[in-house]
């Protein structure tokens, strides 16, 4: 076998085994229930509370990334290496970890005070909407850094020479050029924020027609016994989330600059 | 345009450089690799924190950040931003300083129309070719018209004779605009081409500047005779015209017929690369053709220098280390020489032109 074989053989091996994973679910399959379930106003709730949360997370999450992720490409400052070593934090701490942190801020004097001042968060659309912003900002970032990292600095020190502000530069070259890396990155971290389910759990809760999302109302059905229930959910979230991503891929295309 | 001083500047490798450059005037810096002259372009573009005072026309400019000095800058690697048209590349710094549509648009077609690049306004830097992008480039550094001007090898990815054609055009356009030029080659041709003034940077210092002729003619140190290539100088005893175009000069026991529509001739520079030397006498006419002794050989690095001696005249002569060892030449041997005169330089008098001997008909 060839090497170029070889290697074909292991992505067709991936594939493989996450077709495998979901053709099982149609075992599970019952056409009359699927509608019902679909159907139901607690699905199409969750489905509607992950879209909106997921995509209002990822729309924050980008508004703090690109900016962070701006400095830790082309800025060397006191404590960047920190900073960036800190944005790996959602992936080497479980979800679930993350929302246990979350929780125990809001325990404190500080968090305390914001909640009964400002705004409640614990067991609300708001801790959704805060547990996936914390899972994902860091990932965002991570990824709009590799994209940013991608664009010679060069460009900006040329903007520059033709009269553009470093803020100029930044909005008329890097952002344009960095543009394919950027909305990869979001499209990645809307995914990561649609299946965000440990830290969710965590600080929002379950409750149904209130803060249960779709990857929770998988995990509540599966809790229950309901095997076919949650076959159902399963696929909504695999049509949904797969069938959006390709969609967006599909739209915005490739452009080399190369 | 204004008068550039940079006084004392310290970067990198540049370790105290001091240099002026007059209102108008356009300067190469020409210096070795890792001499430090694309990061005296930087200090002037305010592009690179350093130490030390440059100045504008007087007024001090260490404090002004980069994009508020009104320098142009041509890159090494031109840097054509990939996501804009040409046009809309020549037109950026327009847009960014705010003018109307209208201006815009007259100010592109003006340039496009001088560089010859009309054609190219809606097309992408990826499909041009090298000569293009260097319009391109070009045009969109002047286009705000910037008191200074800074070239960082402006024709170095280019073929020699599009770099040839570009470097005349160039210095011409520069000259119509009246703007300051300080432009960075790695070699005197280049240079010589358009510079009013050439200086010799080394090791992060100036070791001499002036018109091409004197740099070529009178090295002030070593490092810049090196540089240059220690050509052989020939001062002229006689000069006559041959015919029209065509003039032979005396020097020593040297006599040099060469290309030349002028005055006269009081000094000719030929480079040790263009002494051709023959153990064997080669074929053809005997015009600027010699016999003469090997009087020395000394050997740097891959090159090996002859001295030869032509009657009371010594030139040098170099030569590859393998070209030299596959012919067998020692000290006192006996070799052939012919002068080449592709590179042949000359430094005209002031006196007026006469005959020698004044008994002697003209040809």
């Amino acid at each position: 076998m060839t090497f170029k074989r070889l290697a074909i053989a292991f992505s067709v091996g991936v594939f493989v085994l996450y077709a495998g994973l979901i053709l099982s679910l149609f075992y599970f399959y019952k056409g009359p229930l699927f509608l019902e379930a679909l159907c139901s106003p607690r699905t199409l709730f969750s489905i509607k509370l992950s879209l909106m949360t997921a995509t209002a997370a990822t729309a924050m999450s980008v508004v703090f990334a690109i900016p962070s992720a701006y400095a830790l490409s082309r800025y060397s400052f006191f404590g960047s290496r920190i900073i960036d070593t800190m944005l790996e934090l959602p992936m080497i701490v479980s979800p679930v970890a993350l929302g246990a942190l979350i929780l125990i801020f809001f325990n404190t004097p500080v968090g305390s005070f914001f909640q009964e001042r400002g705004m409640q968060v614990v067991f609300t659309v708001y801790g959704i909407l805060l547990a996936q912003f914390i899972t994902t900002v860091g990932i965002a970032t991570r990824l709009m850094k590799s994209a940013m990292d991608e664009i010679p600095v060069r460009y900006e020190e040329v903007a520059k020479t033709l009269g553009a502000s470093p803020a100029k530069a930044f909005f008329t070259v890097t952002l344009p050029l960095s543009r394919g890396g950027i909305i990869a990155s979001a499209i990645l971290t809307w995914a990561k924020a649609v299946g965000e389910f440990g830290a969710t759990i965590t600080v929002a809760g379950s409750m149904a027609m209130r803060t249960e999302t779709l990857p929770v109302a998988i995990f509540m059905r599966l809790a229950s016994a309901d095997i076919e229930g949650t076959a159902v959910l399963v696929l909504i979230l695999l049509v949904m989330g797969l069938g959006l991503l390709y969609g967006v891929r599909l739209l915005t295309g490739r452009r080399s600059y190369v | 345009m204004p008068r550039i001083e940079l006084r004392n500047i310290h970067k990198h490798v540049l370790d105290g450089l001091t240099l002026i450059i007059e209102d108008g005037e356009i300067v190469a810096l020409v210096g070795p690799n890792g001499a430090g002259k694309s990061t005296v372009l930087n200090v002037i573009a305010g592009l690179t924190p350093y130490k030390g005072e440059v100045y504008f026309d007087g007024k001090k400019m260490d404090d002004i950040p980069s994009y508020r000095r009104g320098v142009g800058y041509l890159f090494q690697d031109l840097c054509l931003f990939p996501h804009l048209t040409v046009g809309a590349n020549i037109a950026y710094s327009l847009r960014v300083r705010g003018d109307n549509g209208a201006a815009i648009a007259a100010r592109v077609k003006e340039l496009t129309k001088a560089l010859h690049i009309e054609k190219l306004k809606e097309r992408y830097p990826q499909s041009l070719s090298g000569g293009e992008k260097q319009r391109v480039a070009i045009a969109r550094a002047v286009a705000c018209s910037p008191k200074i001007l800074l070239l960082d090898e402006p024709t170095s990815s280019l073929d020699s004779q599009t770099a040839k054609y570009l470097r005349a055009e160039l210095g011409g356009f520069l000259r119509r605009m009246g703007i300051t030029a300080v432009f960075v080659v790695h070699d005197l041709l280049g240079a010589e081409e358009i510079a009013d003034r050439i200086a010799i940077i080394h090791k992060g210092r100036i070791e001499q500047t002036g018109p091409p002729e004197i740099i070529f003619f009178d090295p002030g140190t070593e490092v810049v005779s090196e540089f240059i290539g220690r050509p052989n100088i020939l001062v002229c005893d006689r000069c006559r015209v041959l015919s029209s175009g065509l003039v032979e000069i005396v020097s020593g026991d040297v006599r040099v017929v060469f290309p030349y529509e002028g005055n006269m001739v009081e000094r000719i520079a030929i480079s040790p690369h263009d002494i051709y030397v023959s153990r064997t006498k080669p074929p053809g006419p005997t015009l600027n053709r010699y016999q003469a002794i090997v009087t020395n050989i000394s050997r740097h690095r891959s090159q090996v220098r002859i001295g030869l001696r032509i009657g009371r005249t010594i030139i040098a002569a170099e030569l590859t280390d393998s070209a030299f060892d596959e012919m067998d030449i020692a000290e006192g041997s006996e070799v052939y020489i012919v002068i080449k005169l592709r590179r042949l330089r000359y430094v005209e008098s002031k006196a007026k032109r006469h005959l020698w001997p004044e008994s002697a008909s003209e040809n």
